[in-house]
């Protein structure tokens, strides 16, 4: 390495943020839904007249690798009709990735074909056998989804001990917050409803409208353990996660003090958002207000929707996002000091475009491969009648897509990412992967009661991404909760392998960095889960590694 | 001459005593406004400011209070498949922050009773020791349970109430104090507007009697200046009428005693010579008719003089004529081209002011040769609107950037054109050189002194 700076090295110091916004996005968003052959999916609410809370919430996506084949295909979760008003058969959908840029649906095929008011879904090998298992949550009953490896899910709720756990869940996560080496599952519940409890809400006094949390009571989080055996504990209430007052819609894994041990960020809906720092004992301990995480800055608790963790401008610690309602804006929750966060949304730049706008899905992603990530948010209001309120919020909204523009801000350029991209849209659930393997992250959205978006990304000639598959062995082989860190000349980027995060969504799992036009990583280090850290030096960028727990990196054939 | 040697009073020592007064009262205000703001900042940070915050505080007592309700609700609802022992981890939240908060309460002292925090702390000690054994005791599904339900709907819920009940009545208290506190900082703030409003009336009075002590010295030194200017000007047409007295006097005793001395000794020696040419006394003829000679270029001088110290001709035929007759000797005498441009009709002047006229046009073409460096000048008189105007302009060198030497000569035209009710302008000629314009009314001449 050449010690002494090049142009193209100051660039990616700090110039390159600053430039590639005021010249516009140094990527383009290319609309595939319809190429892809996902343009016929169509999201069912279920909704009769009846006004039901669940039916403006839904649906959830994924990219995973479900046949292990390299390639990542896509499921989206689906609604149903309500007992009693049933009109159409809808279910699940899994489209299965033909490499050329098409997928097929292979729901059926894949035992998906399960009806079920699915709201959300966590990917995660919990059996450690090599292959994506599911966590569908739903209204009701969830459904816990094992591979069995050859192309085929089998319910095993029952025989995982959740049967009869019914509620109204939400997002969900799977993790290892004992760092046993298994995954554990984390579900976020959201109010206790059921169309039995509905309660008659109404604007005008006659006509029912959808009601809004406040009129539920609230439903705690779980945790269930993983045993090992294919069985799962109900540890919500050892483990300090009980909480009935919650009403929680996301939720983000984190490493919130850098002890490497798995913290989550659950966004709630009116209530307090809450921050459950691991005590490494299985036990967590709530710490919402101590790092100031858990209201707006002038204390308000907001309508916390999706939610997003990632380490920003080389800071050792996670910056926070949390989608809000409209007229709350996007809370967005740096590091200031010793345990102590502080909304920066407004002096970043991202408060202004987010007044508008009521946000679900949102997550950050190194889209241009610049090193910086940037904030993607999915918005569409509950309420399609909010135009007649307030004339300058639609129920239909464009997303965001929040670029850095140097010194800590950020810069809305969806309209400049095209007018595919910025088409308003009812959008919910938020995912991204590497579908087609160019070394780009491509964006999923799903909307409410609509069709899905896929958009391929393409980063501009010469900028390069660096790309590791980590499976584990000591630690779950998902080596979900891993921390890979890099580091070449000062310039510091932090990720985690994640599950959850976004809103009843999951992105892939591969980690993924922009390394702009460098060629080389001097340093990369992999922190697992188990403890155990691996240190490489001198990675060529522009390739995916796959990094096994405790061996050398081994160089894929593309990403 | 009495008013010149009168002595007027300076009003500086009166208004540097009333400036001083105004920067004492100010100073003095600015002490009392500091003391009593400093007083009220006191009070709102001590009082208000520490009655809002205790508010929240209690507020927030009251919000986990309604929490921990929410919570025993929920508890003997039993709607969750969890031990009432997995109300620790939510309940320690609440209990955290309600001591908290407690704590805070506390330390800003508010108005509350002395027993009033310890009270509410004591009541809450025994709330949560009793939580805490009944927690512990409670064993799913056995008596133990329903016995732990039972002291939370009959012991800790009431003990709940009555903690609420107390938070929600020292909520009531400490507002009522904050009111009355706010009153009192209304109360200084009234009594600093009503003391401002008084400095203002003060400082307005202060002003008023000292722009009124200004205006009356400052109308005593105009009237005063406007008597010594009167009297400059009287001295000032005094002395310009005894020069023109004196001129005159000279130029007529030129004219008249001396011309007939002259005319006679030429007379006497023609006359004699003719004797002498009678006799064939060549030698004496011709010495008599030098003499002759002599005497008529004598007399012919004196009477030059005599014309030009106090024209004759002025007294006789008027300004204009006299104008007429002067250019002509001027361009003889200099060498200067005067272009001489008259009314187009004429008009009369008294004598009086016409000799002051003439006195100007003398002045400003002696500046022309003298100054100007022109060979050539323009000579104007016109009649405009009631207005006489007489217009010297040279094609010199124009006017100097900075006026230099005494300029008796500019303020004695000045000073002759004041006399005569007009103005004396000096000014830049449109194409360089000088102009100088006399401009007098035509009515209203002054009577001679």
């Amino acid at each position: 390495m050449n010690a002494a700076l090049s142009r193209r090295d100051l660039l990616a110091l700090g110039l390159a943020p600053a430039l590639a916004s005021a010249a516009g996005p140094a990527f383009t968003l290319a609309d595939a839904t319809q190429a892809a052959g996902l343009g016929a999916f169509r999201h069912n609410t279920g909704a009769y007249g009846a006004k039901f809370l669940p039916e403006t919430l839904g649906p959830g996506c994924a990219f995973l690798d479900y046949d292990n084949d390299g390639w990542l295909d896509i499921l989206l979760m689906n609604g149903c009709d309500w007992p009693g008003h049933r009109r159409r058969r809808s279910t699940p959908a899994l489209f299965r990735n033909n490499r050329d840029g098409t997928f097929t649906d292979v729901t059926r095929a894949a035992g998906l074909d399960l009806e079920l008011y699915g709201m959300g879904v966590a990917v995660g090998d919990f059996d450690n056998d090599g292959f994506p298992d599911l966590f569908l949550s739903c209204v009701g009953q969830s459904r816990l989804l094992h591979n069995n490896g050859r192309g085929r899910f089998v319910d095993v709720t029952a025989r995982a001990g959740l049967l009869g756990r019914e509620s109204f869940s939400t997002s969900a996560l799977w993790f290892d917050y004992d760092r046993d080496g298994l995954l554990d599952l984390f579900v976020c519940n959201y109010v206790q409803w059921s169309p039995a409890r509905d309660i008659f809400c109404a604007l005008d006094g006659r006509n029912k409208s959808y009601c809004t949390p406040e009129a539920y009571r609230g439903a705690t989080c779980w945790l269930f353990r993983n045993r090992g055996n294919g069985t799962f504990e109900d540890v919500t209430a050892r483990s300090g996660i009980f909480d009935p007052t919650s009403k929680s819609l996301g939720v983000a894994l984190l490493d919130i003090n850098g002890d490497g041990w798995p913290d989550l960020f659950v966004a709630n809906d009116t209530r307090p958002n809450k921050l459950y720092v691991n005590q490494r004992d299985g036990r967590f301990e709530e710490q919402g207000l101590a790092y100031n995480v858990a209201f707006s800055e002038d204390g308000k608790a907001r309508a916390g929707m999706g939610a997003d963790a990632a380490w920003l401008d080389g800071s050792p610690y996670p910056s926070i996002a949390v989608t809000n309602f409209d007229n709350e804006r996007i809370g967005f929750y740096q590091r200031t000091g010793s345990h102590r966060y502080e909304d920066t949304a407004v002096r970043s730049g991202i408060a202004g475009p987010s007044r508008t706008t009521l946000g679900f899905g949102c997550l950050f992603a190194d889209l241009d491969l610049g090193g910086s990530p940037a904030l993607i948010v999915a918005n569409g209001h509950i309420d399609d009648t909010v135009r007649h309120i307030r004339r300058d919020v639609g129920h239909a909204q464009p997303p965001h897509l929040f670029v850095p523009s140097g010194a800590g801000s950020y810069r809305d350029i969806a309209p400049q990412a095209g007018p595919e991209f910025a088409t308003p849209r009812v959008a919910r659930g938020l995912a991204a992967g590497d579908f087609n393997r160019d070394g780009s992250l491509d964006l999923l959205f799903t909307t409410n009661g609509g069709p899905p978006a896929l958009f391929r990304t393409a980063a501009a000639p010469g900028r390069h991404a660096i790309r590791f598959h980590l499976e584990g062995r000591r630690s779950n082989r998902d080596a979900i909760g891993a921390i890979v860190g890099l580091d070449d000349r000062g310039i510091v980027q932090t990720a985690m392998v994640r599950s959850g995060s976004s809103y009843l969504s999951q992105s892939e799992r591969t980690v993924h960095f922009g390394a702009g036009r460098r060629d080389s990583i001097a340093r990369v280090t992999v922190q697992w889960p188990s403890g155990r850290k691996d240190e490489f030096r001198n990675l060529a960028t522009g390739r995916a590694y796959r990094c096994v727990e405790g061996e050398s990196p081994r160089v894929l054939d593309r990403f | 001459m009495q008013a010149g040697n009168e002595r007027v009073p300076s009003p500086t020592p009166a208004l540097l005593g009333g400036l001083s007064v105004a920067l004492l009262a100010v100073v003095i205000y600015s002490v009392y406004t500091s003391h009593q703001l400093a007083t009220m900042r006191d009070l709102q940070e001590r009082l208000v400011d520490r009655y809002r915050r205790a508010s929240l505080q209690l507020l927030r007592i009251q919000d986990n209070l309604n929490e921990l309700a929410l919570a025993m609700r929920d508890m003997l609802d039993r709607n969750e498949p969890y031990p009432l022992a997995a109300w620790s981890a939510p309940l320690g939240r609440i209990r955290r922050d309600l001591d908290d908060a407690l704590r805070s309460e506390a330390a800003l002292d508010s108005s509350a009773p002395p027993d009033a925090g310890a009270q509410v702390t004591s009541s809450l000690a025994q709330f949560w020791s009793a939580f805490d054994r009944a927690l512990e005791q409670s064993r799913p599904g056995g008596d133990a349970e329903r016995e732990a339900l039972r002291q939370i709907r009959d012991s800790l819920q009431p003990r709940r109430d009555a903690i609420a009940s107390q938070i929600a009545r020292r909520l009531v208290h400490n507002n009522e104090a904050g009111q009355r506190a706010a009153q009192q900082v209304a109360g200084i703030h009234a009594r600093v507007q009503r003391n401002a409003y008084l400095f203002l009336a003060a400082m307005l009075a202060l002003i008023l009697f000292t722009g009124t002590l200004a205006i009356v010295f400052n109308r005593r030194l105009f009237h005063r200046i406007t008597e010594l200017s009167a009297q400059r000007s009287t001295l000032s047409r005094r002395l310009i009428t005894a020069q023109e007295e004196t001129l005159r006097s000279v130029s007529r005793e030129l004219h008249d005693e001396f011309g007939q001395i002259l005319t006679a000794i030429g007379l006497m020696a023609r006359r004699t010579g003719r004797q002498a040419a009678a006799r064939q006394d060549t030698e004496l003829a011709d010495g008599l008719a030098e003499l002759q000679s002599v005497a008529q270029e004598a007399l012919d001088k004196v009477r030059g003089l005599s014309q030009s110290l106090q024209p004759v001709i002025l007294q006789e035929s008027g300004l204009l004529a006299t104008v007429g007759w002067y250019l002509p000797v001027v361009e003889r005498q200099t060498g200067l081209d005067i272009h001489y441009t008259p009314p187009a009709h004429g008009f009369d002047l008294p004598a009086a002011s016409a000799i002051h006229v003439f006195r100007v046009l003398q002045e400003a073409l002696n500046n022309v040769v003298r100054h100007s460096g022109s060979p050539t000048a323009e000579v104007r008189i016109r009649r405009d609107a009631g207005h006489a105007i007489l217009e010297v302009e040279d094609a010199g060198r124009g006017l100097p950037a900075a006026p230099s030497g005494s300029g008796v000569g500019l303020a004695g035209m000045r000073e002759r054109a004041r006399l005569i009710g007009g103005s004396l302008d000096l000014l830049s000629a449109p194409l360089g050189g000088t102009l100088v314009r006399l401009k007098l009314p035509l009515a209203a001449q002054p009577e001679p002194l």
